[in-house]
């Protein structure tokens, strides 16, 4: 059995995450409520804000305090993952396996709040809508929604890193044409880092509100009535 | 010959990229659009246009895959 090199970079980045929040943890608990938020403390609060109001205008509120945390955990999961480039581990979500289990997630939540906002009969009818015949059509585009979530993920990470690869080559080529200190990569230190710039943090900022956006208003979509 | 090909194939893949970024281009320009006419929705035209920018570079994404897919696994 051989063991992928993601699964090692999947390991630091979850210990890094975990012991950042137990940082987290402390600070807040600690924290004064009466006094005035300021450093982590305020940048946490804030973070929490913005994104219970991003899931509380898409789905109702009773939702809203369940799929919050979970929102919040995958979105710092997916954007960490996609900047672990920049710190040279491997980048997690350029492997297919991390981002169809993220995927397969959000379909189960949007398959349970499904059931749950029509009913069991509701939700078992919901499958045969608008005819019996389509039925195929129904898990085609069920289907065709974890697809879609997984393969956007994978494609612009794994795009990002080859791309970043293939230029690394390239300005590796040109710099040999330099004598003496050209075995040295030394054009690829300076043109690289703004390319790095877009293709690690701007589109793993990116990707990262996308998937979750994407997962929310699914989920939203599902949900009977929206207040 | 045959890597010729399969670089050739895997350029005309690439191809289907160019219809994606005149779509992304209109999304682009209707949600400047309605946001110049309807500056208070700039907020939920902002979020509606990256989802449907979002969607519809599925398209791009899949023709970069089945690229991918030519060079390294076909050309292997």
């Amino acid at each position: 059995m051989v063991i992928q090199t993601a699964v090692y970079s999947i390991i630091i980045i979850t210990v890094f995450m975990a012991l950042v929040l137990v940082y987290i943890n402390r600070k807040l608990v600690s924290f004064d409520p009466l006094s005035e938020p300021k450093g982590v403390v305020l940048l946490m609060i804030m973070a929490a804000q913005t994104v219970d109001n991003m899931v509380k205008t898409k789905t109702n509120e009773k939702v809203a305090k369940y799929l919050a945390p979970y929102i919040m955990t995958i979105a710092a999961y997916i954007f960490l993952s996609n900047i672990a480039g920049l710190f040279s581990l491997e980048t997690p979500t350029s492997n297919y396996s991390v981002t169809l289990a993220l995927a397969v997630i959000t379909c189960i939540l949007i398959e349970v709040y499904s059931a749950k906002g029509r009913g069991v009969k509701g939700y078992i009818k919901s499958w045969f809508e608008p005819l019996a015949p389509f039925v195929v059509m129904n898990i085609m585009s069920k289907f065709s929604t974890l697809l879609s979530l997984s393969l956007r993920l994978f494609g612009n990470i794994l795009s990002g890193s080859i791309l970043m690869s293939v230029i690394y080559q390239m300005l590796g080529n040109i710099s040999k044409l330099i004598p003496v200190i050209g075995q040295f990569n030394i054009v690829g230190v300076i043109i690289a880092p703004a390319l790095h710039f877009y293709f690690d943090l701007f589109a793993g900022v990116m990707q990262a509100f996308i998937f979750i956006t994407l997962s929310v208003s699914f989920i939203g979509k599902e949900l009977p009535d929206k207040q | 010959m045959e890597k010729a090909v399969m670089a050739l194939a895997a350029a005309l893949c690439v191809c289907g990229g160019c219809v994606t970024g005149l779509a992304e281009g209109k999304v682009a320009v209707q949600a400047v659009e309605s946001i110049g006419k309807n500056p208070d929705a700039a907020d939920k035209i902002q979020s509606m246009a990256i989802i449907g920018a979002a969607i519809s570079e599925t398209c791009a994404i899949y023709c970069l895959l089945v690229a991918f897919l030519i060079i390294f696994i076909l050309g292997a």
